[in-house]
């Protein structure tokens, strides 16, 4: 057999550095979790609680609250949204073979969003008994079960013959966004003061509802969700090449792309039912991992769902503290911090991306 | 063996290939050749199940319908015509997309090896999308070797199935390509390839399938195939062929096509 001949220069071991990222960013989730349990708009902070436990004091109630039944569910909510929205995102740009794909393009949030809204305004005229049954949970709810309703039908209309063709979801996934945008308006137009108000809150994104509710309903979820697509790296890597190519390299295309959508599905659909619209991690964080340690799914899915979910703690305590005691809604500090932040970037690059 | 017998594929109407009946050994270098549109590519969707198709097509004795794609990519591998790649991925990165899961320890060096044998080694670190079109056509053809990189396996054989394998390459390195196909028939394995030049279809294979419109025109050694009729036939055009004594194989001259 061959020999390697001539000169061989050194290749650049990128999955080595995402390997090495890997810790870092496990590092820096950790340094985000203890921020956002040690600061915040109550005056308590966990090294100070740390310390009463260590002298063997006891905790007053307001504390056990603040950390257990307010920060603490909060964390685990933004961890989980964070992780889900990035590697839902990181899915679907393997899986649409484009860098500006997102988990919306499969009708996942334009559907979550008509959901939560005919929740919003149209919730009140359901049965009492309904109500009573769903309490304050029938929004995220109603988006849950209106972002799967997209998805499936997206599904369908693309799939021919055992075949899903991802071109015409992209299309009918526009297509349905724009109509259900339009039903959304109608809706808006029906709406009282009280509901608009609701309507743009739910819109811009908020951790502000957590609770260990949500997170018990959400989590699930979006742990198995996450757990799957893990396990896409290879396909996705190979997808890279086309469909054809991909088959030709051993690899099942059509049930990748069918598990591939159903964990977006959930793991979107569940983040957005239980924190609202939150844009701008799903491409950001993908796009920031390719540039720092190359396209490779199989560490870029793990990494996306670390840095998502430190970045994302990160914004909820920025959104928390910056006007304590008041709260910004989280889906403006992701994008007014996150747009500069990829400009600059983009910038540096000579705004040459390569895709 | 790969056979494929009475092989018709449908694009909505268009009827592009029908009543193929396709034979390819192990251990030769069988090459399909016909004009733009003829349905050479076609044949080979069918024979990689890219396409669907009517017929049947066996591989290494066992009809592909039934099987896994993992278990075909472990018998086969694909050159597409065109190449294209998402995202920017480096030249190595590329060869190992190839490469079967879990496959580690004396086949980390595949890559490279398959590299060197396109002379694409010093390329190894660039992205794939800097590449010329030739240099990734050859990266392509890396990635497809390492994915079959032992001609026989299991004591089957394996084999390389290449759409338009030197299609944009140099004539140094349609050379170096054809040889490295030919290596790997002698080695035991089985070639398929697509040709457009007639000259090297002649030079390198040990069978020709000539395609028209869809059907099979003529098949067997290129010696028996290879024909002023046959090719003036199959292209439409005046084509002169010549055997010269001393090495037997025919070489294909064009002659004005005004004159058809
Ligand atoms: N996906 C497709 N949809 C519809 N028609 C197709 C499709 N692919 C190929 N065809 C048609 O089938 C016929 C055979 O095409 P094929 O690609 O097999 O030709 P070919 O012999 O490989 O040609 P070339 O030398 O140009 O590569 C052509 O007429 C082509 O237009
Ligand atoms: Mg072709």
């Amino acid at each position: 057999m061959a020999e390697l001949s001539g000169v061989v220069p050194p290749v650049r071991n990128r999955l080595g550095r995402a390997r090495a990222l890997h810790w870092g960013l496990a590092l820096a989730l950790l340094g985000c979790c203890f921020l956002s349990l040690q600061i915040g708009a109550a005056d308590v902070s966990l090294t100070a609680l740390l310390g009463k436990v260590a002298r063997g004091e006891a905790l007053g109630a307001m504390e056990r609250i603040v950390l257990l039944e307010i920060r603490l569910p909060r964390l685990a909510m933004g961890a989980m949204v964070g992780a889900a929205l990035a590697v839902s995102g990181a899915v679907m740009q393997g899986l649409f073979r484009n860098p500006l794909a997102d988990p919306g393009i499969v009708g996942v949030a334009s559907g979550a969003g008509l959901g939560a809204i005919l929740a919003i305004v149209l919730g009140a005229m359901l049965p009492g008994w309904f109500l009573a049954l769903a309490g304050n949970q029938l929004v995220p709810w109603a988006a849950f079960v209106g972002g799967w309703g997209t998805t499936l039908l997206l599904y369908r209309v693309s799939t021919r013959g055992g075949r899903t063709s991802v071109a015409t979801m992209l299309l009918a996934g526009i297509a349905l966004g724009a109509l259900a945008g339009a039903l959304s308006g109608i809706l808006v137009y029906m709406a009282d003061d009280q509901q608009l108000r609701d309507l743009t809150f739910w819109g811009l994104g908020s951790l502000a509802g957590a609770s260990w509710a949500k997170v018990l309903a959400a989590g699930p979820l979006i742990a198995v969700a996450l757990c799957v697509a893990m396990f896409l790296g290879r396909a996705l890597n190979g997808l890279a090449l086309g469909e054809a190519t991909a088959h030709h390299i051993g690899i099942d295309v059509q049930r990748m792309k069918t598990v591939a959508i159903l964990a977006v599905a959930c793991a979107t659909g569940a983040a957005v039912a239980v924190s609202g619209g939150i844009g701008f991690i799903g491409i950001v964080v993908p796009h920031l991992l390719r540039l720092a340690s190359g396209p490779d799914h199989r560490m870029l899915l793990p990494n996306a769902a670390l840095l998502g979910a430190a970045l994302l703690i990160l914004a909820d305590v920025i959104a928390r503290t910056i006007i304590a005691p008041g709260e910004l809604p989280i889906g403006i500090v992701t994008a007014v911090l996150g747009a500069p932040i990829f400009l600059w970037i983009l910038l540096r690059r000579r705004g040459f991306v390569e895709v | 063996m790969l056979s494929a017998t009475g092989i018709e594929v449908r694009y909505g109407d268009h009827l592009a290939l029908r009543g193929i009946d396709f034979r390819a050994r192990a251990g030769e270098v069988s090459a399909i050749v016909g004009p733009n549109g003829s349905g050479k590519t076609s044949l080979l969707g069918a024979i990689t199940a890219t396409v669907p198709y009517r017929g049947a097509v066996m591989l290494n004795g066992r009809d592909i319908a039934g099987q896994r794609p993992w278990e075909l990519a472990a018998q086969r591998a694909v050159l597409p015509q065109a190449a294209r790649l998402a995202f920017p991925f480096t030249v190595l990165e590329v060869v190992r997309l190839g490469l079967q899961a879990g496959t580690s320890g004396a086949r980390d060096e595949v890559p490279m090896l398959a590299l060197s044998r396109v002379g694409m080694t010093e390329h190894a670190g660039r992205s794939f999308q800097d590449l010329s079109g030739g240099e990734a056509q050859r990266v392509m053809l890396a990635r497809v070797l390492a994915q079959v990189w032992a001609p026989v396996a299991d004591g089957q054989p394996r084999w390389l199935l290449l759409d338009e394998p030197v299609a944009s390459l140099d004539i140094a390195h349609q050379l170096q390509v054809m040889d490295l196909a030919r290596d790997f028939a002698r080695a035991g394995g089985g070639v398929v390839a697509v040709m457009h030049d007639l000259n090297l279809t002649a030079l390198y294979s040990d069978a020709v399938t000539v395609l028209s419109r869809g059907r099979c025109l003529a098949s067997g050694h290129p010696r028996d195939v290879m024909t002023d009729d046959t090719l003036s036939e199959a292209y439409g055009c005046s084509l002169r062929v010549s055997v010269p004594p001393a090495e037997g194989l025919p070489y294909i001259l064009p002659q004005s096509a005004a004159q058809w």
